[in-house]
């Protein structure tokens, strides 16, 4: 049966090309990766975001009395693939969702001239936050500086003088997206007097980590943050396994905290953390509607709805949501332009009492975003692994903003005079 | 001088420093290296038998893998899914020769390999509509392969085995000893050399020429099976997988592309070099992953002075 559904689900996604032109209601194309070496990451993501869409176009007849076009581009997280599927799609869409770090710096300059907002949710490019130089480009609730520096002090717990003299090894994919968090992780190496060691795992060596975690058993580090995507992960918490790195020593980001990663070592794996600024909510009121109208009425082909990655996926949609919402509010009208998506996603109101309406509460922390605030910097919690599933095991989390918004600063002027002529958002304060 | 002292100085004097490290990187590279011979043996045999390059051995390795879990997932006992996983790759076989091959005998060997890179392309479209991209879980404990570890305090430190290595290890070296008497006691296993020696005297003798090629691709459907169960064992059974095949590229380009004894010698060489040199080397001098790239210069300076590989035949031709 699950391979009926994959069939009709390959099917549906073909025909759906076909049909894109005529397509009503809003477009919102989503530049997914179900196949390659990342698939294992990318599947029960866009299944969350496409189940998200496909309850609100059921249960409400779409947003604002109009359905949403919720239309998947295959990029198989290529680049290449993925630059070519924006350009597919931007003629009628409102929005695009690039998916990946190197895709989404491909289109961000593209952005301003096609006047497309980009949302990357979690993902990205961390100096997006600053609306005033990334007019077009979005990546709430948390930007990858936010997540190192959350989880930095989740290691020093809260006393960072404590780092001195530790050593810290970044375990990352050797990628625009592993490469993200260095610039904030070495200034916070020299602030604070700590070692950072980087290990890279490249591409083709995802399954094939030996080296690296050799490298770690020399290093003898007292943590091991992972920036991993994707294969890289099993693997690497395989390898720490095999290695008998303490797992409480071990954290990932937000990608690196997959429940079917985990299951692989099961109870070995018992400790290991990733920082997360999504928390699996099953009992959640929004879950019960979503069982009731998509995925016991077969329009889904999750396999997990309980898994964090799931549930991800359908905060990350709930944010277009309310961007679209918002935007239709403020326009008074039913079927927006980018210009007004991009005003929608530039007045996100994310608080715990729109939570608790949309029967979300507690699947993402509250945050809002503004002219020159483009991120939120929602904070997020620390997730562990109890041998079964991930649960809390820290209060919300903040990164440090009086460290992060100078570097945000910096690096987003120096990417404008990069690409100049680059358009600043005059109109922010 | 710093940067000599890390290149002539340094790396000797970690080795002797830590001599029950030194020993578990070489047993690591001793392990990957096992595994790339293995990969590399199967382009070996199909191009010795065919002159065909199969560009889609790196598939072959997931698809092999993944139907082997997905049966199980459906309720196939563990081992009657290895059976039936064979009889799968043994299918493969037959309808490789049958609609792709046969009707491209004769054609030139680019247009031969075109129609492997199409089987690679084909088999990951069926592989994601069948079973998914998600990671799967290799049915190791099902098999009763052998988990854990067993650690030795030797040589002033510890160097630890993991026994799913030391199994992979072992299996892959009973298939080649296996493999090597087949092609050298048996009636089959000449004709494959046969027809690598030389194509035209070989069909004059009568040798099934179809029989041959089903043969020798469910032999390289063996390979991928061993090595997708030695490989998913431990990191998985993804798409990924397909990638690490690749590392027995330039395994051929060393030992040489018609050279059994070259895939085995071959691979063991890049596995353990490329090991000590990102660990020695590559991450203290150039910042790490250097895997990525080193068994590729390797291969090159080898074939700077030996065109044909350390092991392939010196092809002379008179004009």
């Amino acid at each position: 049966m699950k391979t009926f559904n994959k069939l009709a689900l390959a099917t549906a996604l073909s025909v759906g090309f076909g049909a894109c032109a005529i397509a009503e209601g809003i477009y919102a194309p989503n530049l997914t990766y179900r196949t390659g070496p990342f698939a294992s990451t990318g599947i029960p993501l866009m299944d969350g975001q496409k189940d998200y869409m496909t309850l609100l176009n059921e249960r409400d007849g779409g947003i604002g009395g109009v359905q949403i076009n919720f239309e998947e581009c295959e990029t198989g997280y290529s680049t290449e693939k993925g630059v070519e599927c924006y350009e597919r799609t931007k003629a009628d869409a409102v929005v695009t969702q690039p998916w990946s770090t190197g895709i989404t710096l491909q289109v961000l300059p593209k952005t301003n001239t096609d006047m497309i907002p980009i949302l990357a949710p979690g993902y990205g490019f961390s100096p997006m936050a600053n609306g005033k130089v990334f007019k077009w480009a979005f990546n709430p609730p948390v930007s990858y500086w936010d997540g190192a520096s959350m989880i930095v002090d989740f290691i020093a717990d809260g006393d960072k003088g404590s780092l001195k003299g530790k050593k810290i090894v970044l375990l990352h994919l050797d990628h625009p997206f592993g490469k993200e968090p260095i610039p904030v992780l070495e200034a916070m190496a020299e602030a604070y007097d700590f070692e950072l060691k980087l290990i890279p795992v490249g591409l083709k060596e995802m399954q094939n980590q030996s080296a690296q975690w050799l490298q770690i058993r020399r290093e003898r580090p007292d943590n091991v943050i992972m920036w991993g995507w994707g294969a890289m992960n099993a693997s690497a918490i395989a390898e720490a396994v095999k290695t008998k790195y303490p797992m409480d020593q071990f954290i990932g980001v937000w990608w690196a905290g997959h429940d079917a990663d985990l299951k692989q070592v099961g109870e070995a794996g018992t400790g290991y953390k990733s920082i997360s600024w999504s928390v699996p909510q099953s009992d959640a009121p929004m879950m019960a509607d979503l069982k009731t109208h998509v995925l016991d009425a077969g329009k889904s082909t999750a396999e997990d709805p309980d898994s964090v990655f799931y549930q991800r996926g359908l905060v990350m949609s709930m944010f277009l949501a309310e961007g679209i919402a918002a935007a239709q509010a403020e326009f008074g009208v039913a079927e927006i332009n980018p210009e007004q998506m991009r005003w929608g996603l530039e007045n996100l109101n994310i608080t715990d009492e729109r939570l608790a309406e949309l029967g979300m509460t507690g699947m993402v922390p509250p945050f809002s975003t503004s002219c020159s605030n483009h991120t939120g910097h929602s904070g997020a919690w620390m997730l562990e692994w109890d041998g079964e599933k991930f649960a809390p095991v820290s209060d919300l989390l903040m990164a440090d903003a009086a460290f992060i918004e100078p570097l945000e600063m910096a690096e987003s002027m120096a990417y404008a005079e990069a690409n100049a002529p680059w358009p600043m958002n005059e109109s922010c304060e | 001088m710093e940067l000599l002292n890390k290149i002539f100085i340094a790396p000797f004097v970690d080795m002797v420093a830590a001599p029950d490290f030194l020993m578990q990187v070489l047993w690591e590279g001793l392990v990957s290296g096992v595994l790339y011979s293995l990969i590399a043996l199967g382009f070996v045999l199909i191009y010795r038998s065919s002159r065909i390059f199969n560009f889609a051995q790196g598939i072959m390795v997931v698809f092999a893998a993944l139907t082997l879990v997905g049966l199980h997932e459906m309720g196939v006992p563990a081992w009657l899914s290895v059976f039936l996983t064979l009889a799968v790759m043994f299918g493969l076989a037959v309808s490789v020769e049958r609609i792709v091959l046969r009707p491209l005998v004769g054609q030139p060997d680019i247009i031969l390999f075109m129609a492997t890179i199409g089987i690679t392309l084909f088999l990951i479209g069926l592989g994601e509509i069948i079973f998914g991209g998600e990671n799967k879980q290799m049915i190791t404990k099902e098999l009763g392969i052998p988990t854990g570890s067993t650690d030795f305090d030797i040589l002033g430190g510890y160097v630890s085995f993991q026994h799913i290595d030391i199994t992979a290890v072992a299996v892959a070296g009973l298939l080649v000893t296996s493999l090597l008497l087949f092609l050298n006691k048996t009636r089959m296993g000449r004709a494959i050399r046969a027809l690598g020696d030389d194509h035209q005297a070989a069909l004059s003798v009568g040798i099934s020429l179809q029989t041959i090629w089903i043969l020798v691709w469910f032999i390289a459907g063996i390979i991928a099976l061993v090595t997708g169960i030695a490989w998913g064992s431990r990191a998985g059974v993804s798409f990924a997988l397909e990638v690490i095949a690749y590392k027995a590229l330039p395994v051929l380009m060393l030992g040489g592309l018609e050279s059994i004894q070259g895939a085995i010698i071959g691979g063991l060489m890049i596995g353990m070099l490329e090991k000590m040199f990102e660990i020695y080397w590559g991450q203290p001098i150039l910042g790490g992953n250097t895997e990525s790239w080193f068994a590729y210069m390797l291969a090159l300076v080898v074939l700077l002075f030996r065109p044909q590989g350390l092991f392939g035949e010196k092809i002379i031709e008179r004009v």
